[in-house]
């Protein structure tokens, strides 16, 4: 397996206010897979995104992305694993706003051995003629692609979305889903992405549903289909 | 209806513990310019209240005057007519083994009565009281003993003469010194072992309450006609009115000078510290803009917030002032005091509540505070409440990205958007960093101006030695013809010489008129046709201005100059014809011949030698003064002592506003980009890289400003260097720049900021990632 997660554990707090959030999460994702993570608020979905992500730290357990485990990596090793493994895109789209859409997807390119051309990426992206524009000129779709763009633009191993959609409209966030899916497609991205939104499960071809810390239910989508049919 | 208390108020509490180090150091840097300042003006007030009130308490003198010989008592009565009284003040000048020369009083008991600073009085006839500062200087203390050749004294107290409140041996000394000359007091006693012929025949005078002058032009007029009826009974040898007395009104007038360059410091400073608070908090509106859109859509009004982010910056200035004012009234107020008492022979003060000072020092800067928050917080406040709930804080509609050349390295373009972005506190810094060198700079060049002061007087000396030789003023005595010739005569003969490198030249001394800046003596000298020492072409009634004159008065060849005698309105006019490169003083060189006609002076008349080597076979009682080098740097000296440690203070003071200045503003800048500092760490940017992108900005723009700053001070110091010395000094000392002062201030300048960058480094190592997951967007 491609990314392996084994009984990771999470509480914050501590003493009587201390709150298990994640209760021995085990998955295993292939390369290559677009993987859902569905669940309720409070599930733990998005902690186990970031610790994932290495932007938060277990409890216990282990992760390990094409065997190498991240369990006891000091913070310059994690910020290397991040640098060589991931992007990121969260649901407020967190670019730099003193950056044109260029220049924050440059900041990607940057970290990459071998990025992507930026201005082809700008092309897919569908914002080759904004690239000029700063954060703040742009719509919250185009924002979006613009922080697709600075994930992707590396060429991750891994694609993390933390709810990419959830502060856009239907139309726009069928786009944004769309756009994630050709660009994984296209580079061979291995996507994993927590939403609430039942439907988006219909693109995945992996499922996860979790639930009060706990993987409630795990399976690969038989019938799977483009993100441009999803309806809500 | 009880009127509710806003609840944002509890937020600031824990606002400064947030920010507990940019609230710490502004405090600090407050409340050290506040404290210093105050402290400054408070030993200013009750020092100047000290000496003015001394001209009443020790019963300051009117005016003195010496005499070749001691008057008779038919003389005495004669002067005592015009409606003076006169004091005998003789002095006998013992030349100590420690290299200085002490003028020695008899204890006075009714004008210029002595203030006694520590131990007593001397009573025996080998005690003597000394001036205090001198002691100072000479590291004396009361038990200790002076030496002459022929002497011994046991110092006894130490004391304030209030006619020497500063030490000009000679009124017409550019500069008082401290270090070779001082004044003491001998009982009766003591001071009778002095033989006459030892003596200065050295009086004073009062006037009688019925003729007191009122102001400075009815002593100028009184003085003078005072001068008419003295010369007609004796003969003068100094005629020193009291406001023409530097030993006693330099101390005054410098007050006043000080106190107005304190002030303006520290406004400079306050207003400095406003802008920074202004830009600090207009970073906190962008950070709390969401909530400030909330605020503003439930009803807060605008009002209400601009006085909620108002209030931390009022506290903590609020704070500043009181131990400001506190630490001013202790601790600075002593070291400011003891400034004035390094420069100064000052009688004891009292300390005194100053409402001035507090007026300046703590009303005045608050009200700018006040304002300039109040003005920048209104119009940051300004927007409607959508525009920050959407995080749109600009006012011209959506601000657009300046275009980059995409073949600019990104590095480089992220750090221009960076720099971009935080034009406002960049702008703020530059001013910052202007002021902060400025004072740096002052700091750094006073000593260096003064040393190569001396190294250029050494370097073009006309001479080795001048004698400038005593004319009796009977020789000078126009209403008694004969008699003056006579007197000239017998004077020519006794000052002759046999010293082969003497060579006579005539001194005459004339004034600058009294316009823009204070009358200054300017020395004429006359030299011979073919002088060894001068070397200049006279040819044709040409005239030289000296180097320092040119310099001073920007007075160039072709210019006319028009000077006076200094009691007389008769002006004369002279036509520059170059200038001779001497720095020494304030003078004209002309043809002996050419001055001696000029003024009618004889065709045999001088009055001083120039000579390389030591004169000795002349008469003493005809030697006025004799300008060698070390009479020449009297001034630079004295500015070292007087100023020294100011300057250290001056220096540590600019580094540290310079580092205060720093922090606040890289401290913003990365706080506002916390953010995107913790996205850049989510995708995995490695702290140096960070630190590369969000620091070296600042890093450029400090290294641009530091740079950039260097002419524009340099330009502003050469003007202040120039008002300061045609203001405040008699004579002229060169503004210098030397090249390693730059190199001084960029070094002191970078290394404070590798100080600041280091601990910005840390702060971006400290921000969290979850910073990038809040949803401010």
């Amino acid at each position: 397996m491609f990314l392996e997660i084994q009984e990771i554990r999470k509480s914050f707090g501590s003493g009587e206010n201390r709150t298990e959030v994640l209760k021995g999460v085990s998955l295993a994702v292939e390369k290559g897979e677009f993987c859902v993570l569905l669940g309720p608020p409070g599930s733990g979905k998005s902690t186990l995104l970031n610790i994932i992500g290495g932007i938060d730290a277990a409890d216990s357990g282990e992760i390990a992305i094409a065997g190498e485990h991240m369990s006891g990596m000091k913070e310059r090793r994690l910020t290397d694993y991040r640098r060589r493994h991931l992007g990121y895109v969260f649901q407020m789209y967190n670019l730099i706003p003193n950056l044109t859409v260029q220049e924050n997807i440059e900041v990607g390119a940057y970290l990459g051995e071998d990025p992507l051309d930026v201005d082809e990426l700008l092309h897919t992206l569908g914002l080759y003629e904004h690239q000029k524009k700063i954060p703040g000129q742009l719509s919250g779709g185009q924002q979006q692609r613009t922080a697709i763009g600075r994930a992707v633009v590396k060429k991750p191993d891994i694609l993390l979305c933390d709810e990419p959609t959830g502060a856009l409209d239907y139309q726009t966030s069928r786009e944004i889903l769309k756009l994630i899916e050709t660009v994984s497609r296209r580079y061979g991205s291995t996507v994993l992405m927590v939403t609430h939104n039942d439907a988006i499960q219909r693109m995945a071809d992996r499922v996860v549903r979790l639930r009060d810390g706990q993987i409630r239910d795990n399976r690969l989508n038989e019938r799977r289909v483009p993100a441009e049919e999803l309806e809500w | 209806m009880v009127k509710k208390k806003n609840p944002l108020y509890r937020r600031l509490p824990r606002e400064l513990r947030s920010e507990l180090g940019k609230y710490l150091v502004i405090f600090l840097l407050l409340t050290g310019s506040i404290g210093f300042v105050s402290g400054f003006l408070v030993a200013d007030g009750s020092i100047l209240a000290a000496y003015e009130e001394s001209f009443e308490k020790y019963n300051i003198e009117d005016g003195n005057f010496r005499l070749s010989e001691k008057m008779n008592r038919a003389q005495q009565s004669s002067i005592e007519d015009f409606g003076v009284t006169l004091y005998d003040n003789f002095y006998a000048t013992e030349n100590l083994t420690n290299g200085s020369r002490l003028r020695i009083f008899q204890d006075r008991s009714e004008v210029n009565r002595v203030c006694l600073m520590e131990g007593r009085l001397p009573e025996t006839a080998d005690e003597i009281a000394i001036d205090r500062m001198y002691a100072d200087n000479h590291a004396l203390s009361v038990g200790d003993t002076l030496q002459s050749e022929s002497r011994s004294f046991t110092i006894s107290g130490l004391v304030a003469l209030p006619d020497y409140s500063c030490l000009f041996e000679d009124n017409g000394d550019s500069m008082f010194d401290a270090l070779q000359f001082g004044v003491a007091v001998m009982s009766a006693e003591g001071f009778s072992t002095f033989r006459n012929a030892e003596l200065t025949w050295s009086y004073s005078w009062k006037y009688d309450a019925d003729i007191a002058p009122a102001d400075e032009d009815a002593e100028q007029e009184i003085s003078e006609e005072l001068m008419k009826v003295m010369l007609s009974e004796v003969t003068l040898e100094a005629f020193v009115p009291r406001y023409l007395n530097q030993a006693i009104m330099f101390t005054g007038d410098d007050f006043s000078s000080d106190k107005a360059m304190m002030t303006a410091l520290l406004y400079m400073v306050m207003a400095i510290m406003a802008f920074v608070f202004a830009i600090t908090t207009g970073a906190t509106i962008a950070k709390e803009a969401n909530v400030i859109g909330v605020l503003r859509a439930s009803g807060y009004t605008r009002g209400e917030l601009i006085r909620h982010y108002m209030t931390m910056p009022m506290l903590v200035t609020l704070a500043g002032m009181l131990v400001g004012n506190l630490l001013g009234y202790t601790i600075f107020k002593d070291l400011c005091a003891g400034m004035y008492y390094g420069s100064y022979s000052l009688p004891t003060y009292e300390t005194r509540w100053n409402a001035e000072a507090f007026l300046l020092t703590t009303l005045a800067p608050g009200v700018l505070m006040l304002l300039i928050n109040f003005v920048l917080l209104r119009r940051a406040l300004g927007l409607s409440p959508l525009k920050f709930l959407r995080r749109d804080l600009s006012r011209k509609g959506r601000s657009r990205a300046l275009p980059l050349h995409g073949r600019i390295p990104f590095f480089t373009r992220f750090r221009l958007r960076i720099i971009f972005q935080n034009a406002g506190s960049y702008a703020i810094l530059f001013v910052g960093v202007l002021f902060a060198n400025l004072l740096l700079m002052f700091g750094l060049i006073f000593p260096s101006v003064l040393n190569h002061y001396q190294e250029t007087l050494t370097d073009n000396l006309l001479c080795n030695y001048q004698y400038i030789l005593q004319i009796p003023l009977s020789a000078m005595n126009e209403e008694r013809k004969l008699e003056s010739l006579l007197s000239m005569l017998l004077f020519s003969l006794d000052a002759q010489t046999e010293n082969e490198d003497a060579e006579a030249f005539t001194a005459y001394s004339l004034v600058t008129l009294e316009d823009e800046y204070k009358s200054e003596e300017i020395l004429l000298y006359g030299v011979a046709a073919d002088s060894r020492y001068i070397d200049a072409d006279f040819s044709e009634e040409q005239i030289y201005i000296s180097q320092a004159y040119a310099e001073k008065f920007g007075t160039q060849p072709g210019d006319t100059i028009t000077l006076k005698e200094e009691y007389e309105d008769e002006l004369y006019e002279f036509t520059v014809s170059g200038v001779y490169p001497y720095e020494g003083a304030l003078a004209l060189f002309m043809e002996q011949d050419y001055l001696n006609a000029y003024f009618d002076l004889g065709n045999d008349y001088f009055s001083g030698y120039f000579s390389d080597t030591e004169i000795t076979d002349l008469d003493e009682q005809y030697l006025s003064s004799v300008i060698d080098l070390d009479a020449l740097t009297k001034i630079s000296r004295q500015l070292n002592i007087s100023m020294g440690t100011m300057m250290y203070m001056v220096d540590a003071f600019s580094v540290v506003m310079f580092l205060v200045l720093i922090y606040l503003l890289s401290k913003t800048i990365i706080e506002k980009n916390a953010q995107s500092i913790s996205m850049t760490k989510i995708l995995g940017y490695t702290p140096g890289e960070i630190g590369r992108l969000y620091i070296l900005s600042t890093t450029l723009v400090v290294v641009l400003c530091l740079l950039a700053t260097l002419p524009l001070e340099t330009w502003i110091m050469y003007w202040l260097f120039r008002a300061v010395m045609l203001t405040s000094i008699s004579g002229w000392i060169p503004f210098y720049m030397d090249p390693r002062i730059y190199v001084q201030m960029f070094a002191l300048g970078i290394a404070a900021y590798a100080l600041v960058a280091l601990l910005e480094l840390r702060k971006i190592r400290r921000i969290p990632m979850d910073e990038a997951l809040k949803n401010v967007e």
